[in-house]
């Protein structure tokens, strides 16, 4: 399901305020049917909001997008006929059973002659001993796994993952991984997903769109994005003052940033800088020091001036969908 | 090992989409209604608590006037009634009538339940109009109300109230009944659309039973109320159920009218709720 183009979904001009704030500010993309598109960006930075404007929870302030071929402000009910919805928090009815869920999802989808696929769905997913149970009672892990079952129920043209992998142990994490590559690959699915974990969106990814503050900054295969940065950055922090220029002399750096009480190097090649580096300190105490490869990190330091996990800052949704997974952990 | 997990290849299976509705948003409404039949029956307290005040009320403030010595007298200045009425065969229309004011408030807090828990989310994120979700949730509500009827007739015949009027009489009666409960329900609904705040079902309850019981004629004859109290009781559809009902329960007869007054509230309040609804309802 695409346009005329081969693509499952176009935003041009796509914006989003919330009063006096812009959540999302002009962003303009396409994802070709059958990639996997990620946004990644920091906390805050308006990910899960282009994400509720694609898929006609929130309608968008400005600009036009299109989805599965169809207006998403125009026609948003043939929009959601062709989109599936894995959420960063795990939306599920806890007092239904898994079979409960996925009747309740092909009810919401008018789907005829759904069971055959429910069950193929749950024997893929190894959750069929357990499609009786109330899924409240299901794993973390099993949730999510539900949860995409129900989103992969109606044969959805693209889907839209938030976050999937917050909250999650590496094993499941790998896992799903595995998922989002095999639902892709064997489905034919476009997929678009959320994450502020680097690895994720460069191992999983065709294509990066990194996000801060509502805005693109880069977009491009994880690949190319690494290959602009023809850099290392180094962090560092002393315990007394530095002053800029001692740092600008060391032989190979090309930029000094300050970050607080610490600095953001760029060189050339921090194995040939490290050495000289030290040799300027002599006398400070250095409290820490990390070097940072060409990376899609390195990316965003290199754009932004800052890492990832800095930006954004206090991130009150996040703080509750992590509040969420750690309730539901308990139960 | 949970991170071995196989991407075996999937028979691609169609699941056969349905072509035009017969009724538009007729799979989605009876998905989500019945999710709320379900969910209600799963959970026992709900509707303990839910049989348990009506109940109360009946025994309680219904044999508060157990002791009057010449009940003929009370039947006739107090209850306005025949003599040989009893208190609590006045009051049970009553108290139904009044039982139904607040069985919007367990609509309205599972539908913050389900913005709060992101489950709307879910909903609004398939072909499901905001219209369906709200009719669903009122419905639900009213037919959670509805459970108590039966149990409140059975209570009412053991404390020795005498059934007069018709089998068809009192099927007027539950019709009048579920009516009123459609009616508030979906007023609390709509009242409680744009709201995610666990606490305001409860305000609204408090803030609306109160008045419109006792400003009802639910309790006592509105013939005794002074003036103001008449007024309220005149355009208030606690009173419009609770005379269909003592028609029934104390005089054996029906009357329409008032039958016909709860079918207006029931549908001004679901047309004013479904506007407000598609409107306001909010996602999380």
């Amino acid at each position: 399901m695409s346009d005329e183009n081969g693509d499952a979904i176009v935003a041009e001009g796509l914006t989003k305020r919330y009063g006096a704030i812009t959540a999302v500010d002009h962003v303009n993309f396409r994802v070709p049917s059958g990639s996997v598109f990620g946004l990644l960006g920091p906390n805050g930075a308006g990910k899960t909001t282009i994400i509720k404007v694609l898929t006609g929870l929130s309608d968008m302030t400005e600009g036009t997008a299109r989805v599965a071929g169809y207006d998403v402000r125009k026609e948003p009910m043939h929009v959601k006929e062709r989109i599936g919805w894995v959420a960063a928090e795990v939306i599920l009815d806890d007092d239904l059973s898994g079979w409960e869920n996925l009747w309740l999802q092909a009810k919401l989808q008018r789907l005829s002659g759904w069971t055959v696929r429910a069950e193929q769905l749950l024997e893929y997913f190894e959750l069929s001993d357990r499609r009786k149970d109330k899924v409240g009672k299901y794993s973390t892990g099993m949730r999510k796994k539900m949860e995409i079952a129900l989103a992969l129920l109606h044969q959805p043209a693209i889907i839209f993952m938030d976050e999937p992998t917050i909250g999650l142990d590496p094993n499941v994490r790998r896992m799903l991984w595995k998922l989002i590559t095999g639902v892709n690959r064997e489905f034919g699915v476009t997929v678009l997903l959320t994450s502020h974990y680097i690895e994720e969106a460069d191992s999983l990814c065709d294509r990066v769109a990194i996000i801060d503050h509502g805005k693109f900054v880069a977009t491009g295969t994880p690949s190319e994005l690494k290959s602009r940065v023809r850099a290392d950055f180094i962090e560092l922090e002393t315990k007394g003052d530095v002053s800029e220029e001692r740092l600008r002399a060391v032989p190979g750096v090309s930029e000094v940033r300050s970050q607080g009480k610490a600095w953001i190097l760029k060189v050339s090649s921090a194995e040939d800088v490290l050495p000289g580096l030290f040799a300027a300190l002599k006398g400070d105490v250095i409290r820490r020091i990390n070097v940072e490869k060409p990376s899609l990190e390195s990316v965003f330091i290199d754009i932004t001036g800052k890492r990832m996990d800095q930006a954004g800052g206090g991130d009150v949704q996040d703080f509750r969908k992590f509040y969420m997974q750690v309730r539901r952990a308990r139960q | 090992m949970s991170g071995e997990t196989k991407v075996a290849a999937l028979p691609s299976v169609h699941a056969v989409r349905h072509g035009p509705a017969w009724v538009p948003q007729g799979s989605q409404f009876s998905g989500l209604y019945l999710r709320e039949i379900i969910k209600t029956f799963r959970n026992p307290f709900v509707i303990v608590i839910t049989i348990a005040q009506p109940f109360m009320w009946l025994a309680f403030f219904g044999s508060s006037f157990g002791n009057v010595g010449n009940s003929a007298f009370f039947d006739q200045t107090v209850l306005h009634a025949p003599v040989g009425t009893t208190f609590i065969q006045f009051l049970l229309p009553g108290v139904l009538s009044t039982s139904m004011l607040s069985i919007g408030m367990f609509g309205s807090m599972s539908t913050i339940q389900d913005k709060r828990f992101g489950f709307m989310k879910r909903v609004l994120i398939t072909p499901t109009s905001k219209a369906t979700v709200y009719l669903t949730k009122t419905l639900g509500s009213a037919t959670r109300g509805l459970v108590q009827i039966p149990v409140m007739l059975v209570a009412a015949w053991a404390f020795g109230v005498p059934f007069l009027g018709g089998v068809l009489d009192w099927l007027g009666f539950i019709l009048g009944l579920t009516l009123l409960g459609v009616g508030f329900s979906a007023f609390f609904l709509a009242m409680t659309a744009s709201s995610t705040d666990w606490q305001t079902p409860g305000v609204i309850s408090n803030f609306i039973t109160m008045p419109l019981m006792f400003a009802s004629g639910a309790l006592f004859p509105a013939s005794n109320y002074p003036r103001w109290m008449q007024l309220i009781a005149n355009y208030n559809p606690v009173g419009y159920a609770s005379l269909l009902g003592r028609q029934v329960v104390v005089y054996g007869s029906f009357d329409w009218t008032y039958l016909g007054y709860l079918a207006v509230f029931a549908a001004a309040m679901l047309i004013l709720g479904t506007a407000v609804a598609s409107r306001y309802l909010k996602v999380e």
